[in-house]
């Protein structure tokens, strides 16, 4: 059976998806939803190629570090199958460990210009309607907007605690006084001020 | 509408105008390329809403709408797709400054032109962006995050990194 083939470009990357539709959800023969292989091309650099499972990983791995570079927070990511570390401001390094026994990590280094075109490429991916891509299962998949949304609610918390905190602990102190409060001796007090 | 969210995207703004030196009428004509004349009539409106920076030297604090704020994202998006091969170059220039020294030169000189134009030279933060050395970090984040919201969910990718700095 035929192949079909994607290919998503970006100044000096290329990333080809390379799979079959799923006939059996009624797919258009154009679609891609069984992945069986991508490459990723980058100009003088080595090709990456993997199978399906690495996809989504690679994936989680730039765009968590994307974020912890624009969020000024230690730019390191490390997993079982990539490890990506800012060598400096300019620079990044990238090791791709082989699932394989005895094949050594695949070691590149590549600029801001480069990652940037790395991850449009995989958003360009992500946002095709002609490719399919299953949940890789990873904790990072969290939609942003969620992501977003978890945040605004402990913001809020945070926010909404500190009142609450202090009105329930005025509200404590001040019922104890009640045991402290002599109504008699105030009501001889209020006559005798009364008869003067 | 937190008052850093504002100034992010205003510096935002400032680095696209670094880059297209007629950046003030692109602002406008993206704007009304992308339907906005309902929020963003005129220049002066999008010049009053940019004052909400708190680093500017008219610096007022009017309170900016949601939508407003949302059509900044939207052109600001928009522009970044537009100038992303000069953003590209830009960051490139600075991976192999020995070739390419020129470009980043020339962007570090206008930025800090803009910088003593726009924005309060006598606050502590501003003095940073006018030090060639000190900016070097600002810059490159900055151009970052404009070459990471190119696609077609990067006004949301933006409008997240923004809510949430």
């Amino acid at each position: 059976m035929m192949q079909n083939k994607l290919s998503f470009h970006q100044s000096s990357v290329s990333l080809e998806i390379i799979g079959l539709p799923d006939y059996s959800n009624n797919e258009n023969k154009d679609q891609i939803s069984i992945i069986s292989q991508w490459k990723l091309t980058i100009i003088d650099k080595p090709l990456i190629e993997g199978k399906f499972e690495h996809l989504g990983p690679i994936m989680d791995a730039f765009y968590i570090y994307s974020n912890l570079l624009i969020k000024n927070e230690i730019p390191v990511y490390e997993s079982k199958l990539i490890d990506i570390r800012a060598d400096n401001l300019y620079m990044h390094n990238i090791v791709l460990k082989s699932s394989k026994p005895n094949i050594k990590p695949l070691v590149l280094k590549i600029g801001n210009s480069l990652l940037s075109d790395t991850i449009n490429c995989f958003d360009q991916l992500n946002e095709s309607s002609m490719v399919r891509i299953k949940e890789t299962g990873l904790s990072n998949k969290i939609p942003k907007k969620l992501k977003f949304n978890l945040n605004y609610k402990n913001k809020f918390f945070n926010f909404i605690i500190h009142p609450f905190i202090a009105i329930c602990s005025l509200i404590i102190f001040s019922s104890t006084l009640v045991y402290f409060y002599n109504s008699v001796e105030d009501k001889e007090n209020n006559e005798f001020i009364n008869s003067k | 509408m937190s008052r850093h969210s504002i100034e992010k995207l205003d510096l935002l703004l400032l680095i696209l105008e670094t880059i297209d030196l007629n950046g003030i009428q692109s602002i406008y004509a993206f704007s009304n390329r992308l339907n906005l004349n309902y929020i963003l009539p005129n220049k002066v409106t999008i010049w009053k809403l940019r004052n909400n920076n708190p680093l500017r030297k008219s610096y007022v604090n009017n309170n900016i709408k949601l939508d407003q704020f949302d059509a900044l994202i939207k052109i600001t998006v928009e522009m970044s797709r537009y100038l992303y091969p000069y953003i590209r170059e830009v960051l490139q220039s600075k991976e192999d400054i020995d070739i390419n020294s020129i470009v980043w030169n020339d962007f570090n000189k206008r930025f800090i032109e803009l910088i003593k134009e726009r924005l309060n030279v006598d606050s502590m933060r501003v003095k940073k962006f006018l030090n060639q050395t000190e900016n070097e970090e600002f810059i490159i984040n900055s151009l970052l995050t404009l070459s990471l919201c190119i696609s077609n969910k990067g006004h949301q990718k933006l409008k997240n990194f923004l809510i949430d700095f």
